[in-house]
């Protein structure tokens, strides 16, 4: 089932145009979006979190178009965004964090103790719900942020570099989540972390250049390379071998 | 804001102790500094998404922006308010022990005040919203405070109406009702022109600012800011019963006790010489735009300033003075210009000092001759001066001030 539709997508920046004619389908599970720097992970991160407005394209969320206002709103209600680099007001306590991202996707108000809490647990973050953002750790930080994106049960859920400043039991943990939440959310997730992808995804998406360039299993990308491609992992090697494969084929 | 009110209210106590109107005249007299601090943290905490660069995530958000901004305006509104109205109640404790009037409106007034602080944030956050700098704030108050200065004091005309900050006029000054009605519009209409802008909602921005420009008409086009009226209520006269009459206005009546025990002797002290005043009266019941008759007995006091914050009288000495308009020499050219021999302010002086019956210092000779005179001389003296100093006779007030 497609929930996530983007179709002839193009995206640019003033003169550099970062995505031409891009199409991409996301059905229910964890996608992992691997792509090396400037590939336009966080751009196509942005255009479905409906913050950046694409130059042209039709991409539907969950059924919905992005481009009607109505059903836009109907989107938001059901999607879960962690930026790249997101931002805290310092003296909220994580609850408070949470509690008005909740109330800012239109939560019922009834629901949102109980929600606030568990979104709180599930990233293991319910010992320290009451301190303030301000006196959190770089990964506690990351957590609260989680917990923010996924305290509304999303139907969607961009999740962009979320494992950085994680440390490995942390990672261990959310890669946990993941698979919990990929049981009946449309999960995508950007990451440099290739390990994280063989751990928790059903699906990977590489980006490079403003294309999407492989997408398939991650058992498939680790089928793609070989022992001649550059990596110390088999999804490096596929990795790579991918990536090269792209560059050198004609467009 | 807490701390601010504290400040101001302490500075200035003689401003507003012991009257309702005068607290709340204070507060919006205060309002020159306090709606640029609002301004100020308005900017600060519209800016501060930018800065906490959250403004990406709350934009993948399905609530419109109007209603986060809303409530942001809202929460610096409401704790500015509720500091400064902390600040208030204190000093509104202090004046509920002795107030003596509690009409006027005053009500009205603060709810004004509390409109104009509201706007006042509200100006902040499209300054916060559209200016991506740190410095937006302090010079958006600074700025604030200077504008609302030029036009709270550039003139007393209508458009100084426009400004919610009073030119600290007399607490027994009346506002007109339609006045604060215009106003209290103006400040809504402002309020929800500035969030619709800063929320870019272009429909309720044009609404907003067409009933702002339909009220600001009648306000630039009414009467100015000069010569309100007295409150005829507020300055009803309360006399005292017994002993030479003392009256103050009802507004100031609370101080009547203190006041009775300075000019009570006074005017036991000149009753029965001829010429000389019989009551005491508060300024404040002076007919409006008539000229004061000096020639009906009363010495009008003038109780403006005069309560400490516990609600005493401030300065026996400022009442005491208010007496020498009885002694004071009527040698005013058509212009108001006095220019007389420096004798005759001598003569002036020993006369006010003998009526207020001051300590002399050893070597005060005349009024030391003047007391040692029998108690009939010393007011037939007195007498013979009012009379010298009523028809402005110079040699007359000379010849007594050289022989008591």
């Amino acid at each position: 089932m497609t929930t996530v539709s983007v179709d002839g997508l193009r995206v640019s920046y003033g003169k550099r145009v970062v995505f031409d004619d891009l199409d991409l389908d996301l059905g229910v599970g964890v996608h992992g979006l691997l792509g090396p720097n400037g590939a336009g992970k966080t751009t196509l991160m942005r255009v479905l979190a409906t913050v950046l407005r694409p130059d042209r394209g039709d991409v539907r969320l969950l059924g919905h178009r992005i481009d009607d206002p109505a059903a836009l709103r109907q989107a938001r209600r059901q999607l879960g965004y962690l930026p790249q680099a997101f931002g805290f007001y310092p003296r909220f306590t994580v609850r408070e964090f949470v509690e008005y991202f909740a109330w800012l996707k239109e939560m019922p108000p009834g629901q949102i103790p109980l929600a606030v809490d568990r979104a709180i647990e599930r990233v293991g973050l319910l010992e320290r719900a009451d301190d303030r953002m301000k006196h959190l750790s770089g990964g506690m930080l990351r957590r609260a942020g989680i917990a923010q994106a996924i305290v509304n049960d999303p139907r969607l859920l961009l999740l962009d570099e979320p494992t950085a400043g994680l440390d490995p039991e942390q990672r261990v943990q959310f890669r946990a989540l993941l698979r919990e939440l990929g049981l009946d959310t449309v999960v995508l997730v950007s990451t440099h972390l290739v390990e994280d992808v063989v751990a928790a995804c059903t699906r990977v998406n590489l980006v490079d250049g403003g294309r999407l360039v492989f997408t398939g299993l991650p058992d498939e990308l680790i089928a793609a390379g070989g022992d001649g491609d550059s990596g110390d992992s088999p999804i490096e090697r596929g990795y790579t071998a991918v990536l090269r494969g792209a560059r050198t084929a004609p467009r | 804001m807490l701390g601010a009110g504290v400040w101001m209210l302490a500075v200035h106590p003689d401003d507003w102790a012991g009257r309702w109107a005068g607290l709340v005249n204070y507060l919006r007299v205060s309002l020159l500094i306090l709606c640029a601090l609002m301004i100020a943290a308005g900017a600060w905490q519209s800016g501060r998404e930018r800065r906490r660069d959250i403004d990406e995530l709350i934009a993948s958000t399905p609530r419109p922006g109007w209603q986060p901004l809303a409530v942001s305006w809202l929460a610096v509104t409401v704790a500015g308010v509720a500091g400064l109205l902390v600040a208030f109640a204190g000093a509104a404790v202090l004046v509920a022990r002795v107030a003596t009037y509690a009409g006027g409106g005053w009500w009205w007034t603060l709810a004004v005040g509390v409109l104009a602080l509201a706007a006042a944030v509200a100006v902040g956050v499209l300054v916060g919203r559209l200016v991506p700098l740190r410095v937006a704030a302090p010079i958006a108050g600074l700025a604030t405070y200077l504008g609302l200065a030029i036009v709270t004091y550039w003139d007393g005309t209508s458009a100084a109406w426009l400004s919610p900050v009073y030119g600290g006029w007399a607490v027994y000054s009346l506002v007109p009702g339609r006045v604060t009605a215009l106003q209290a519009a103006w400040l809504v209409a402002l309020t929800v022109l500035l969030l619709a802008a800063a929320a870019r909602q272009r429909r309720a921005a044009l609404l907003a600012g067409g009933l702002a420009i339909a009220v600001t008409v009648p306000i630039i086009t009414g009467p100015g800011t000069y010569r309100l009226p007295a409150d005829p209520a507020a300055v009803e006269l309360v006399c005292t019963s017994s002993g030479p009459q003392v009256c103050l206005s009802r507004i100031n009546a609370f101080l009547i006790d203190d006041v009775i025990e300075v000019v009570q002797p006074i005017l036991a002290r000149l009753d029965g010489i001829p010429g000389a005043p019989r009551r005491a009266a508060d300024q404040a019941a002076q007919p409006a735009g008539q000229p004061i008759d000096r020639d009906d007995g009363t010495v009008w006091l003038n109780l403006d300033y005069q309560s400490t914050a516990l609600g005493g009288l401030a300065s026996r000495k400022n009442l005491r003075a208010d007496f020498r308009q009885v002694t004071r020499a009527r040698c005013e050219d058509p212009s108001g210009v006095r220019e007389i021999d420096q004798r005759v302010y001598r003569t002036d002086t020993l006369a006010t000092d003998w009526m207020l019956d001051g300590a002399a210092t050893p070597d005060d000779l005349p009024l030391a001759r003047l007391r040692a005179l029998p108690e009939a001389g010393q007011r037939s003296w007195f007498a013979a001066y009012l009379d010298a100093a009523h028809r402005c006779d110079i040699p007359a007030l000379i010849r007594l001030g050289e022989q008591p």
